[in-house]
């Protein structure tokens, strides 16, 4: 598809302030970061090089491997519940006139607020004293009276759902813009035939929106590996590492263990896992699949 | 542009003209509370600077959750404040092997340091031989009680395990929470509670074997300590009634249990003397302390666990070295300035290890908070202290103590195992050298 | 136009679902809102519903006790700056991994997905270093530079899945017309995006506008502190005054909630009038 220069080096001019600016912030910090994995340096003191030392100590190490366990439950949770619902409401919010403006600001609403504010609304609500915890003991329900952030079995997945309830209003604008692309005639042409909404839905809008929606889980996978601030707010990975996960681990050890070696070991894994997911979906690319 | 060239030329003249009698800044980063700081900017930044003329005290407050990592941050880069604030001795002795802390050896010498400290607290500085960090509070943990409700009830203030689980039923019978406790907000609370059981239970002395090597974690003193907490936490649920809503109450809501008779008891750290005064004050009721009881026989008798708040030191890099001692200095020979800053939290906080008499003690301060401070200085005078851990454990069982807490909670490991993994903890920490002071114990 | 995918009778069953995930979204918030003009001796006895009393009190303490007019601009100023780069530089890149297909595109979008998964907590401390001998420390330059390369990859691949989809037809028209690829760009390319540019925008804004762990750590001077630190030192001074908390927190959405609305209405009616169609 390169119709537009024979002079491919025209094309890189576009790329190379994105690539520099990013390599400047992020890459070289992060490379430097990560020299320190075969290191004991605690953060402030002497480096010393301890070899692979790190590595087998985190291949042994059950918190880190329950980490990893967690992160990929929450990106299998990310990758269904919040896409599923932001597909529908994008999808009927096409097939509605009145009252857009409305629902496009109440879905986007949790979005727009700091996670800081979103967190202490959700463990307001959860409070044992004064929030629901307190409702559903005077009516009876002693299951839901304790907050499900400090309960060992649900800790992770009330971080993940209110994670997931800030997030899914975002996937609703995502795909409204892919949406909004969609020749009409298309559906003009579908209602003639008498297909059902659903139809409509599996044979006009998935087709036409793929690349933005494989875009979309793609970057949940991704955004998935690093995911932090709700977990840190809200449980600090607790109780007893129930709702750990890696970039918490590694924040943990790096800042508050003074284990900065073993911090960047962990950045390594993350580092050399997340290259392996990019990898495949190259692979996907290479194959033919538009994203 | 004229009126940049006159705000140039005005600024170089202002400068040219008050650098003849103008005060070189000394900088302070500190932790921030909304009710203490106007009170730290006033009677200690203020008073220090209008107290004499060649250093102009700046003090920077920010709240706690960042400012151990900006603080690290900053000192990576050489541009950390000229007084340095740590949390506690763990991270004093990552500074100073870092070297990023000025030796203090010859200021104490000079100005008689040694002298106006009480012994434990100065020793606590003393890292490699040489003194590197002043206590800038100290602290202890208690057992707060609501005096009016364990009157009403004829209840006895429990010293002994067999009283304390009997009143616990009694609590727990009115539909109260023994104790009102959380840690919603600082994850390190565990420790407290881990401290008191170690202390009470297996005895200060056996601690201070263990902190100082000659006794193993994996004693069954110790496992049967925890396995008595583990009770008292997870199957009987003291503190807030289950350990699930230990872990989601925050300071606010345990200081309004207790005003409110949602618990009848509290376990804590005399830092909260002020909160505590205020809160239960206005509901009408009157509080009361008392030692923290013992647990078993072999904890001989009430002791005071001693601790470090937090520490001053001075950074190696400093831009302002000289300011800085002189600071430290003009807060060790003022007794009066200590004494009135602490007053004000009543003696939570601030409370820099000054040696005083009974007859300093102001009387505006309250009546309970006036009678610790004799018990206190009675009981730790006589030898009979014990060993907070976030003062004598080193970073990594520091860390363990509290955070893998809950996982013996959660009844994931058994005590058993945690302590075996503290003990290798332990052992880690002695091969690399990063065992704290520990006084003497006679 | 837009609602002929469905027929009208349909749209009944579609607003019931939608208003029950509008209820989820916002019911929360709203208690915030209350809690916003509550009383603080409100709270044990009344934690869920509207006040029986309107405090409005709360607002001006949040305003004073946070210096709100101060954090206001300095946030401002990040966004527009922060936004003005990353879009820049990230629509130059979208449109070229999109159009151009530069050799070796593989490898950038490869290393930019790569940029997004690295957690801050770990290069957070090399990059203080060098913002340090860059003396870009406590300056909002420093931060909108760190921020722009925070969001550009994310931009950069929203951009170029939009722009992907925009039809060859009219990029080989200029090209036979003799425009370059500079002038295709500014010429074709831009003025279609402008629906991505401002989901871009806004996503970009907003992420600036919430975060606080870079501000935090870079900006020490409390001149030039944005305000979603100003609301986390909040809640660490005044940890259990929710209403203060709730007030400072209502403020810091306002500003941005204004913004969407006013970016909504263009937002559908560029696309409506938009020249996308054949």
């Amino acid at each position: 598809m390169n119709f537009l220069s024979k002079k491919s080096y025209i094309a890189w001019y576009f790329v190379i302030p994105v690539v520099f600016i990013h390599l400047f912030v992020i890459g070289i910090p992060s490379i430097l970061s990560l020299a320190l994995c075969l290191t004991d340096w605690s953060g402030l003191g002497k480096i010393n090089y301890v070899g692979f030392e790190n590595f087998i100590e985190l291949f042994d190490d059950r918190y880190f491997k329950k980490a990893i366990f967690h992160n990929i439950l929450w990106t299998i949770i990310f990758l269904t519940v919040p896409v599923c619902i932001a597909l529908m409401c994008a999808y009927l919010l096409t097939g509605i006139k009145r009252g857009q403006m409305f629902y496009r600001l109440a879905f986007f609403f949790p979005y727009m607020l700091a996670s800081v504010v979103n967190c202490q609304i959700w463990k307001y609500l959860f409070h044992p004293i004064h929030g629901l915890g307190g409702f559903f003991e005077s009516i009876g329900i002693e299951a839901l009276a304790s907050s499900p952030f400090t309960t060992k079995e649900t800790s992770l997945y009330a971080a993940a759902f209110v994670d997931g309830w800030h997030f899914w209003g975002f996937l609703v604008v995502i795909y409204l813009t892919g949406m909004y692309q969609v020749d009409n005639h298309l559906y003009e042409a579908a209602d003639i035939e008498g297909a059902s909404k659903f139809q409509k839905f599996r044979y006009i809008t998935l087709p036409m929106i793929r690349p933005i929606f494989i875009f979309s889980l793609m970057i949940i996978i991704i955004w998935s590996v690093p995911v932090f601030d709700y977990v840190y707010i809200l449980t600090g990975g607790g109780p007893a590492y129930s709702s750990e996960v890696v970039a918490n681990y590694l924040y943990t050890h790096a800042f508050v263990r003074f284990n900065v070696g073993y911090a960047s070991a962990v950045g390594t894994l993350m580092f050399i896992y997340v290259i392996f997911i990019v990898g495949i979906f190259g692979l996907l690319r290479k194959l033919g699949w538009e994203i | 542009m004229i009126k940049t060239i006159i705000s140039f030329v005005s600024a170089i003249i202002l400068s040219v003209s008050f650098s003849a009698f103008s005060k070189t800044k000394v900088t302070w980063s500190m932790e921030s509370n909304a009710d203490r700081d106007p009170i730290f900017l006033e009677k200690l930044q203020n008073a220090y600077n209008s107290a004499q003329d060649k250093y102009e005290l700046e003090i920077q407050f920010e709240p706690n959750e960042t400012r151990i990592e900006s603080l690290r941050t900053s000192m990576l880069a050489g541009m950390g404040p000229d007084i340095v604030e740590t949390p506690g001795p763990s991270y004093v002795k990552e500074y100073q092997e870092a070297g990023m802390l000025e030796n203090l050896d010859s200021y104490a010498a000079e100005f008689g340091w040694k002298d106006k400290l009480i012994p434990w607290a100065y020793s606590s500085g003393v890292f490699d031989g040489s003194l590197y960090a002043i206590p800038k509070t100290h602290e202890s943990m208690v057992m707060l009680y609501n005096k009016t409700l364990f009157e009403e009830n004829g209840w006895k203030v429990p010293t002994t395990l067999e009283e304390l689980e009997d009143v616990a039923g009694k609590i727990k019978a009115k539909g109260m929470d023994v104790y009102t406790y959380g840690s919603s907000g600082w994850q390190p609370t565990h420790e407290h509670l881990v401290g008191i059981y170690l202390n009470n239970y297996a005895g200060p002395q056996a601690v201070y074997e263990a902190i100082t090597g000659e006794r193993e974690w994996t004693d069954p003193v110790f496992v049967e300590a925890l396995e008595l907490l583990k009770k008292h936490m997870v199957d009987e649920g003291w503190w807030s009634g289950s350990l699930e809503n230990y872990y989601a109450i925050g300071w606010d809501d345990f200081h309004a249990q207790f005003a409110t008779r949602g618990a009848a008891m509290m376990t804590i750290g005399t830092w909260t003397f002020q909160a505590t005064s205020l809160g239960i004050g206005q509901s009408g009721d009157e509080w009361g302390w008392a030692p923290l009881p013992s647990l078993s026989s072999n904890s001989g008798g009430p002791n005071f666990m001693i601790a470090i708040g937090t520490t001053m030191s001075v950074n190696a890099a400093a831009k302002n070295k000289d300011g800085a001692i002189d600071v430290l200095n003009w807060i060790m020979s003022n007794k009066d300035v200590v004494i009135d800053i602490a007053s004000d939290f009543q003696f939570g906080e601030f409370v820099v290890p000054l040696l005083l008499d009974d007859s300093d003690i102001p009387s505006t301060i309250s009546p309970q908070v006036t009678s610790y401070l004799n018990e206190y200085a009675r009981i730790t005078g006589e030898g009979n202290y014990g060993y907070c851990t976030w003062t004598f454990w080193p970073a990594e069982p520091g860390v363990h103590i509290w955070k893998d807490m809950e996982v013996v909670w959660a009844g994931d490991i058994s005590v058993e195992d945690f302590m075996y993994d503290h003990q290798k903890m332990w052992d880690k920490a002695r091969k690399k050298n990063e065992t704290l002071p520990v006084p003497l114990r006679d | 136009m837009l609602v002929s995918n469905f027929r009208r009778k349909e749209a009944i069953p579609n607003h019931f679902i939608l208003i029950l995930f509008a209820l989820l979204a916002v019911l929360p918030i709203l208690v915030l809102f209350f809690n916003s003009i509550k009383p603080f001796s409100e709270f044990g006895l009344n934690p869920l519903g509207p006040p029986s009393e309107i405090r409005l009190q709360n607002f001006p303490d949040a305003w004073i006790a946070g210096e709100y007019t101060k954090i206001f601009f300095n946030s401002a100023k990040l966004v527009f700056g922060s936004v003005l780069l990353c879009l820049a530089v990230s629509l130059l890149a979208g449109f070229s991994l999109a159009k151009l297909n530069p050799k070796g595109s593989t490898v950038i979008a490869i290393y930019l997905l790569v940029g997004i998964s690295i957690p801050a907590q770990l290069y957070i401390l090399p990059l203080f270093l060098l913002w340090k001998e860059l003396s870009l420390l406590n300056t909002h330059v420093g931060l909108i530079i760190i921020y722009s390369a925070l969001n550009a990859p994310f931009a950069t691949f929203l951009i170029r899945s939009y722009m992907i989809r925009l039809p060859d037809e009219l990029f080989d028209a200029a090209k036979l017309d003799g425009a370059n690829t500079f002038q295709i760009f500014f010429r074709i390319a831009l003025p279609l995006s402008w629906p991505v540019i401002l989901t871009a925008g806004l996503i970009i804004g907003l992420a600036v506008w919430n975060e606080f762990l870079f501000a935090l750590t870079f900006i020490t001077d409390p001149n030039f502190k944005p305000m979603a630190t100003i609301l986390f030192s909040f809640q660490a001074r005044f940890e259990n005054n929710y209403a203060l908390q709730s007030a400072a927190a209502i403020m810091m959405v306002a500003p941005i909630a204004v913004l969407f609305m006013l970016f909504q209405r263009r937002f559908i009616s560029g696309l409506t009038s938009g020249g996308l169609k054949e």
